[in-house]
């Protein structure tokens, strides 16, 4: 169990640390949807070791894996305004409100 | 039962309402007569109120009604409703009855002023706020009339919101007033979970079982209050709004600054005597706050030349006072100088704005003089007001600030100290208040030729509220005559049943004090009134003979004769020994002390607040990665909070 | 008690389907009476509104739904915030987003049934779910205005942070399932009392855990330090959406946050666990949020921006009641909230109403309003006073009750952090005041709202006047609705 854990926790980590450093708005993007797959993994693992019978953690993880497309999908939706009103996706570009 | 005690209240929220809704659809008379009418209305049913209270047995002297339950929720009970007893009658005729003359002299001050409706409209609300104070039944609700008179006066202080110096002014004070109300409602937040309620009723009757005598609680409790207090009445170190204050229209400074709402602390502390009495140290701190205010504000006074300034100092020494009164546990010596204070403080001001309105807004002493040929009724009471602040037997402030002076000297929480310093306060009062009557109605014209020219006396919509506060300048000390000089001391009688906190002996008491030996109470009160007439002729040399050797000397030049020089001599003797090291000492106290380190304080605070805002804004860097980043950085923070636990 | 009470999901099912509706009626209708579609959104929540009345009490699906007080306290916080954010609509519907009306006011309400699911679940999974219904609709309403840098920019701030954080929260649950063996609210708790009656202490696992769903609960609350996106998006964001991100979405989070801790992690709040405990946590994150919010509200130049940091900082004061966790502590957040979604909805309305006639957010181009539009200004002061704190309004009263419950359970410096920060804040709502009415500025504009704007402000001016002279009806439902948690 500690394997599969620890895997979801490298995940998720490498996962964060995309998030905080790609600059191109689809690798951030890229990056959560590790940190989605990092939770699913915790998720089926302890559902595997409570009790194979009762299948919540099976069921919360096919939840997230629907919940994560619908947001990749307004991201992406997102991702293409960018593009078309600063002829590009990179993050830093995209501070007009500060302060 | 007849419920008519919340009648008091409506009637200027209705004036209010009409006004503000109406706000320039209205012509002038119409305002003025809603405005002035719905404060008369109060004043009327005050008064019935009044002789239905007088009527009732002296014990169960208090007419309760309660509207309705506010907040209605477990223990957490708050009613909605009045409380009509002698204390809150005083206060509501004194704020209903100096209110409508000062309504009915505004309408003839302000009747050129495009905010006309405006203005009506604010001092209603005003009104409203103050009735709301005095009369409310709870601490809750006394808070909520708290804050609304301090709106008020914020929004009055602005008024003429074109001058920055005014919305400034208007700034100052609702801040100023805001850090003295944290401290309020902390203090009632300690004594409602302590005794679980904020009604008066309860609270006075469970306090002394909840709270021990002079215990921890029941001393930062009142300390709190006392802020509070400070805030709103002006005090060390919170008075510094009030001066400033005066840019807003002279009546509102008669009203709110000087009768009514700063005296709103005096009414809150005498309210709470049961509480105060049961915290000496507070008690103390109370007393050498009063005193030392006071103090400080009569010595700034003595070098002022705005008119209105010397007055908003005048009122600070006063209310010092009333503090030092509630000190020395004699609330209802405190409550009485309220009064008297109110008649003749809003007739100052008023006759004060009389003198400005004709010198067409000169409010500088230096340029006045000689108005007493031009302005015979502002003349006459305006000296009439000041023999009574000044304390001249026969008067009505000559009753209370001597009331004032010998329970600071004869109570046991008084002390000779306390006297003595009253009573130096009381001498330069006396100096600064006839040193301000000379400079503006005495000696020569000093204003230019085209002023000079219109000099007028106001309209009779502002002489007669002069005239009737005259009188009750005058009349208005005859309810508390002492039993030394053969009067009962009806006032204090009739407090009484308030003044539940201090143990009363009724009849007992009186003799005592006067067993504290009659001769005593006699050669203070003579000695002190031959001190002020001392003071009084001091300053007439000063200002009035002195002036006038000037004069001589600048007109003969071959006149140098050995008793001008002599006397010139004795002047520059006088100016060498009393008045420079008083004027330095006053320089000093208003420069240095006020505008430098009280002043410097708040303002370096404010600056501080706001350069810390800019940084803060620096931090919003607009950087999407940024905001993860500190997000994250939240969380591994906690975590290490925990870890290092 | 019967398990399977559907009709209890009818005011769910009900407003659904009409989003549905909406969406095709702006196909249907192709655009000749633009107003149709707002009246029909205002009035399928009415009738959700009714609904709820009608069919409440209950649970269903084995408790995973709930339909007690507190669901039916914030379901009506919910709807009315929706009802004034489609209300303060028009204007810009008919404007600058022609094209898309359907799904503009459809989404809304999608939104609206995420929030309801929210506060009535009982259980990790319908929590998520409920979150994430409520927070996708935002993120495309956020970036409406396809054509406007701004808004584009807000809402994908608004997407990575939401989904950065959304991550993390749901890691804290799989963690929480993981120790506890449940995602059952009450049953995590029980377990969790058991576990630590038998080891003693709580493993950190389980603060980990704790820590994450902190985090992802305060992106919501836009609690310090998960707040850095609020101020962006509420700025760009077309301003009903801002309204509504900043009371229902909020109210969402409170109830979340409320279901989360107060009812599953209690044990953590317990004297034995006091260094453990998540109380002072929140305690000192809503004094951060006090201070920077209140602060750096002071120094804005645009309204919305400065009504945003004031948003960060009143859920500050919200936070006070909540780590009182106490049944005061929980009606005081009930009332809070209901008062704030008065105060802040009419804020923003006028903000929306004032964009739409001069096209400008700068607190300055306020100057003079009192002179044209007295009866707009009167209304912004109410609002601003009320969030300010000033009595007779309803958000003295709120914050009395607040400051009283975090008194009551001991929180007495938090209590004076956030009296000494609410004297700040004082400094810019007056400011705002002044502006309008002491400004000797000549003004030009003159603002004539629409019908529904109008209603909106009226229902809010009445609301703060009403329930802050009498809390009364209010604060007992609040009560009421707090019972449902054992303390």
């Amino acid at each position: 169990m500690l394997q599969y854990l620890a895997l979801a926790s490298i995940l998720f980590a490498i996962g964060i640390f995309g998030v905080l450093t790609r600059r191109n708005t689809i690798g951030i993007l890229m990056s959560l949807e590790l940190m989605f797959n990092a939770v699913n993994i915790n998720l089926v693992t302890f559902n595997k070791y409570i009790g194979p019978d009762n299948l919540t953690g099976q069921i919360f993880a096919t939840f997230v894996i629907v919940v994560a497309a619908a947001e990749a999908v307004v991201g992406l939706a997102i991702v293409l305004l960018l593009y078309r009103n600063w002829r590009g996706i990179e993050v830093d570009r995209i501070n007009l409100m500060k302060w | 039962m007849n419920q008519t005690l919340f009648l008091i209240p409506l009637f200027p929220l209705i004036g209010f309402l009409l006004n503000g809704l109406f706000l320039g659809r209205l012509n002038k008379k119409l305002i003025s007569l809603i405005a002035c009418g719905s404060v008369g209305l109060s004043f009327i049913v005050g008064l019935k109120m009044f002789f239905q209270l007088i009527s009732l047995p002296e014990n169960t002297r208090a007419i309760e009604e309660i509207l309705f339950t506010w907040i209605p929720s477990g223990e957490f009970v708050v009613s909605f409703g009045y409380l009509f007893d002698p204390l809150s009658a005083i206060m509501v005729l004194v704020v209903s009855g100096v209110g409508f003359l000062i309504h009915v002299y505004s309408v003839g001050y302000m009747h050129d002023d495009p905010g006309y409706g405006r203005y009506f409209t604010y001092l209603n609300l005003f009104i409203f706020a103050m009735l709301t104070l005095v009369l409310a039944n709870n601490y809750l609700l006394m808070f909520v009339g708290w804050e609304g008179v301090g709106l008020c006066s914020y929004l009055l202080i602005g008024f003429w919101f074109e001058k920055k110096s005014a919305s400034d002014a208007g700034k100052k004070a609702f801040i100023v007033n805001r850090i003295g109300d944290f401290g309020f409602i902390l203090g009632l937040f300690i004594i409602f979970w302590n005794v679980r309620s904020l009604d008066y009723n309860e609270v006075f009757v469970r306090a002394p079982e909840v709270f021990a005598l002079g215990g921890g609680l029941i001393t930062a409790a009142t300390l709190l209050l006392f802020l509070g207090a400070t805030g709103k009445s002006a005090q060390i170190p919170l008075y510094v709004w009030l001066p400033d204050a005066m840019e807003g229209p002279t009546p509102v400074s008669a009203l709110i600054h000087a009768a009514t709402m700063v005296t709103a602390g005096v009414y809150m502390i005498a309210r709470s005597n049961v509480l105060f009495m049961l915290a000496p140290s507070t008690m103390t701190v109370v007393a050498i706050v009063g005193i030392a205010t006071a103090l400080l504000a009569a010595t700034i006074a003595l070098a002022q030349n705005d008119i209105k300034r010397v007055l908003a100092y005048s009122t600070i020494s006063q209310l010092g006072y009333m503090f030092t009164a509630c000190g020395v546990a004699a609330f209802a010596a405190g409550i009485f100088h309220l009064m008297t204070h109110a008649f003749f403080k809003a007739l100052l001001f008023l006759g004060s704005g009389s003198v400005i309105h004709a010198l067409a807004g000169q409010q500088d002493m230096r340029y006045m003089g000689g108005l007493k040929r031009h302005m015979k009724t502002t003349y006459v009471t305006f000296f009439i007001a000041t023999l009574a602040i000044a304390g001249i037997p026969g008067l009505s402030g000559f009753f209370s600030k001597d009331e004032i002076l010998w329970k600071a000297f004869s109570s046991n929480q008084g002390s000779i100290w306390i006297w003595l310093v009253a009573l130096f306060t009381a001498l330069m009062t006396a100096f600064y208040m006839f040193r301000l009557v000379f400079l503006t109605f005495y000696g020569q014209e000093r204003m230019d030729h085209h002023t000079k020219e219109h000099l007028h006396e106001s309209p009779k919509m502002m002489t007669v509220p002069l005239s009737i506060l005259a009188v009750l300048s005058i009349i208005g000390g005859y309810v508390g005559i002492p039993h030394i000089l053969g009067g009962g001391n009806q006032f204090e009688k009739f407090l009484e049943p308030v003044m539940k906190g201090v143990h009363h002996g009724g009849e007992e008491h009186a003799l005592a004090s006067s067993g504290h030996s009659a001769g005593t109470e006699l050669t203070l009160m003579f000695g002190s009134v031959a001190l002020i007439l001392v003071s009084i002729y001091l300053s007439y040399y000063l200002y009035v003979k002195n002036v006038a050797l000037v004069g001589r000397l600048r007109n003969s030049v071959s006149g140098i004769h050995k008793i001008i020089y002599g006397k010139f001599f004795i002047d520059e003797l006088y100016n060498a020994i009393i008045i420079r090291p008083l004027v330095g000492g006053s320089l000093f106290l208003w420069k240095i002390v006020d505008v430098v380190l009280i002043d410097g304080v708040l303002n370096g605070l404010a600056i501080l607040i706001g350069d810390v805002s800019l940084g803060a804004r620096k931090m919003q860097s607009g950087q999407l990665r940024r905001y993860a980043t500190v997000f994250l950085a939240g969380v591994v923070i906690i975590i290490g909070y925990f870890a290092l636990r | 008690m019967t398990d399977q009470n559907w009709s209890i999901l009818i005011p769910e099912i009900f407003l659904f389907i009409w989003a549905l509706f909406i969406f095709g009626l702006d196909l249907g209708i192709k655009r000749k009476n633009p107003k149709i579609l707002g009246y029909s959104a205002m009035a399928g929540l009415t009738i959700t509104g009714i609904l709820l009345a009608i069919f409440n009490g209950g649970i269903l699906f084995k408790g995973m739904f709930q339909s007690d007080q507190l669901a039916i306290f914030f379901k009506v916080i919910f709807i009315g915030s929706a009802f004034m954010a489609v209300g303060s609509s028009f204007d810009i519907a008919s404007e600058k987003i022609r094209h898309h009306r359907g799904e503009y006011y459809g989404l809304i309400l999608f939104s609206t049934v995420g929030m309801m699911f929210l506060s009535s679940a009982s259980e990790l999974i319908t929590l998520y779910i409920g979150m994430e219904l409520t927070t996708i609709p935002l993120y495309v309403l956020a970036a409406f205005y396809k054509d406007d840098k701004l808004s584009v920019e807000a809402g994908l701030k608004y997407l990575i942070v939401g989904a950065f954080s959304s991550a993390i929260l749901l890691y804290g649950l799989s963690l929480l399932y993981g120790l506890t063996g449940t995602t059952d609210i009450v049953t995590m708790k029980i377990n969790l009392s058991l576990v630590f009656l038998s080891y003693g202490k709580i493993g950190p696992g389980l603060i980990l855990a704790m820590i994450m769903v902190i985090a992802g609960i305060g992106f919501k609350l836009a609690l310090v330090p998960f707040h850095m996106w609020a101020p962006d998006v509420y700025q760009g964001a077309p301003t009903p959406i801002t309204a509504f991100l900043s009371v229902g979405s909020k109210a969402a989070g409170v109830v979340a946050f409320a279901r989360i801790f107060v009812n599953g992690l209690i044990a953590f709040a317990s004297d034995v666990m006091k260094p453990l405990d998540w109380g002072i946590i929140v305690a000192i994150l809503a004094a951060a949020a006090m201070i920077l919010g209140n602060i750096t509200a002071l120094r804005q130049r645009n309204i919305k921006r400065m009504l945003a940091y004031s948003s960060i900082a009143q859920i500050g004061y919200v936070m006070v009641g909540m780590v009182a966790a106490s049944e005061l502590g929980i009606a005081s957040v009930g009332y809070y909230m209901f008062i704030y979604l008065f105060a802040n909805m009419g804020a923003f309305t006028i903000a929306t109403i004032f964009n739409d006639k001069t096209g400008s957010d700068g607190i300055i181009s306020y100057s003079g309003l009192s002179k044209t539009s007295p009866i707009f200004a009167a209304y912004m002061s109410i609002f601003l006073l009320s969030l300010a704190g000033i009595p007779p309004l309803g958000g003295f009263a709120a914050k009395y009750l607040v400051f009283a419950a975090g008194i009551q359970a001991g929180y007495t410096w938090l209590v004076i952090v956030a009296l000494l920060t609410s004297v700040v804040s004082l400094y810019y709502y007056a400011n705002i005041i002044k502006t309008m009415y002491f400004s000797a500025e000549e003004p030009t504009i003159k603002i004539h709202p629409s019908f529904p704007a109008n209603l909106v402000l009226l229902i809010s001016v009445i609301g703060i006047i009403l329930f802050g002279i009498f809390p009364g009806p209010i604060l007992d439902w609040a009560l009421e609705s707090a019972k449902i948690f054992a303390f």
